[in-house]
């Protein structure tokens, strides 16, 4: 078994499992991921496999359901970032000259601006809620892939199949999609898993610092968050909702990584 | 050389000056404002007014760009809505902080990432690991991370101090033991990434003619990693070593939220929780401006260890 592979199976075991884990929390345990109770911070337990919180919620529930959360908003920004990102890659790759240098300078410029830095800001003005999350993560990750497409199509366009397309007189839209598109799709789709497992990366360090979905929604960097008081109590509180982030970052990461 | 520094700096200037207006416009104007963010946004019209004509919103952007940037140059960047202190006073105490955290992070994560990856003996298994840490490393956020650190090294050993920051003033002990958890959270991190930039050029670089002719003059393998493949394959790391220098210059928002450590950082994360306008403002530009000056830096010195690089 190649590196590639173990890596392409890990990252899918991962995410079926986290997906598993948010498909099927209602069956996988009795409570209500949102309801406060009078058993306020206990240890962990058969009851409570990772204890409870100080709102006597259960955090395994909560963990269960922040899967849903998690895997709603890492897909979502990553078409966002799709959606900018592709357009403007495609258009600054196969043009030539002036409109490409433009395009680049652009991206360029975008690419250094601190991207956490200018999230946190963008969520602390527009205030925290799950279409705003989506926006702002998609708003600071866009360059990356137009940088990536624009690179990929550059590299397509001189080889000698393009010519022979352009010289038999395809358009460019036919071109640009039956000839380029099919050549540099796998390499946008491993960026589009890096970027679901960056967007949900930094959406759980936006709710470790208070800019997540606001309560009493399960979002796993709120918990870890609101975990981190009772951290001599009870480490689960906060390691359990953080090694969620971990797993499905690294499942996506892993799928993204297979293609160098 | 002079002319390369000339060139660049006319490209990276006005782009620090568009960026930081951009920046401004979108704070000031463009989405929603200072007033409704810290009124909320039920706020009756004339007490946005109010908070408007009295801070100076309702003037053109340009207008008050410009006489932030004058005020700015002079060291004044405004009170804080918060606590009435000047700006300049709550960041000024921070700054040293960060570049501490900064410099011992980097120190770290640069000098293992050289020596684990260009150890020539065993490379085979120093490879897996470090290629299983270098995942492990990046998609691990730095929350979980410090929290584990914290639980298993100050909690349940008790070995060090669970949060905060001492002076020097306290004693070197006692500073560096408050430093150890937040720079092995922060470099591990800068390690994966580096080592990963770091062993793709190394091995590009290992294939070349050169290092076969040292390796054929009967140089000892150590002698042939450190002293001819290195130098060679340390260009990437250069400027991407400078753009996180440059990130880290705004604090290390999420680690010096874990560890209570009185950073920019921390100081960014407590005035957005507050609403605090003038604080906010001043960190994204000096943020903004220290990533791009220091991307600049990271290419100056490309460009004088590459002098291809300068035509």
């Amino acid at each position: 078994m190649t590196a590639v592979t173990l890596r392409r199976i890990t990252g899918l075991t991962l995410i079926a499992f986290v997906a598993l884990a948010g498909i099927f929390a209602p069956w996988l345990s009795a409570f209500d991921p949102n309801a406060s109770g009078y058993d306020i911070l206990y240890p962990a337990s058969a009851e409570h496999p990772f204890g409870t919180d100080d709102l006597g919620r259960d955090v395994f529930t909560r963990v269960l359901y922040g899967a849903r959360i998690s895997l709603v908003i890492g897909p979502a920004a990553a078409l966002i970032v799709a959606l900018i990102g592709i357009p403007i890659g495609l258009v600054a790759g196969y043009a030539h000259g002036r409109a490409d240098q433009m395009i680049v300078q652009v991206i360029d410029l975008f690419i250094a601006i601190p991207a956490f830095v200018l999230a946190l800001i963008v969520m602390a003005m527009i205030g925290a809620s799950l279409p705003n999350l989506v926006f702002v993560l998609g708003l600071v990750m866009w360059p990356e892939m137009a940088r990536l497409v624009r690179g990929q199509v550059k590299s397509v366009r001189e080889r000698l199949y393009i010519e022979a397309a352009d010289a038999i007189g395809c358009s460019r839209t036919r071109i640009l999609a039956r000839h380029i598109w099919p050549n540099i799709m796998h390499t946008i789709a491993a960026q589009l898993a890096i970027t679901v497992s960056t967007a949900i990366f930094t959406a759980a360090s936006l709710g470790f610092l208070g800019l997540g979905l606001p309560p009493p929604a399960a979002d796993w960097g709120g918990m870890v968050q609101s975990g981190f008081d009772y951290l001599s109590l009870n480490p689960w509180l906060s390691i359990a909702p953080g090694c969620a982030v971990a797993m499905t970052v690294m499942g996506f990461y892993l799928l993204g990584r297979t293609i160098d | 050389m002079l002319n390369f520094v000339l060139r660049r700096l006319m490209w990276v200037l006005p782009n620090i000056v568009l960026l930081t207006f951009l920046l401004f416009a979108v704070v000031t104007n463009w989405l929603g404002s200072p007033a409704s963010m810290m009124l909320g946004t039920d706020a009756s019209p004339e007490a946005v007014a109010e908070l408007n004509a009295r801070y100076g919103f309702d003037r053109p952007v340009v207008v008050q760009y410009l006489q932030w940037i004058g005020n700015a140059a002079t060291g004044d960047f405004g009170r804080s809505y918060a606590t009435r202190q000047p700006v300049a006073e709550m960041i000024g105490p921070a700054i040293p902080v960060t570049l501490e955290l900064t410099f011992w992070t980097m120190l770290l994560a640069i000098s293992a990432t050289l020596v684990i990856n260009s150890i020539p003996v065993g490379k085979h298994v120093v490879g897996a690991l470090t290629t299983g840490i270098s995942i492990v490393g990046v998609t691990v956020p730095n929350f979980l991370l410090g929290a584990t650190l914290i639980s298993i090294f100050s909690v349940s050993l008790g070995w060090l101090p669970t949060t905060g920051w001492r002076p020097w003033s306290d004693g070197i002990f006692t500073h560096l033991q408050h430093l150890i958890l937040p720079v092995l959270t922060l470099s591990a991190y800068y390690f994966s990434t580096f080592s990963m930039i770091y062993r793709a050029e190394y091995r590009q670089v290992e294939q070349q003619l050169f290092v076969r002719v040292a390796e054929a003059k009967g140089i000892s393998r150590r002698a042939v990693s450190f002293l001819h493949v290195l130098p060679n394959a340390i260009l990437p790391l250069v400027v991407y070593i400078g753009t996180s220098i440059g990130n880290l210059v705004g604090g290390a928002v999420v680690t010096e939220t874990v560890f209570s450590i009185p950073g920019l950082g921390r100081l960014f994360v407590s005035a957005i929780a507050r609403y605090d306008f003038p604080v906010m403002l001043t960190m994204g530009m000096i943020t903004l401006a220290g990533v791009m000056l220091m991307n600049l830096a990271a290419e100056l010195i490309l460009a004088l260890l590459n002098p291809q690089i300068r035509l």
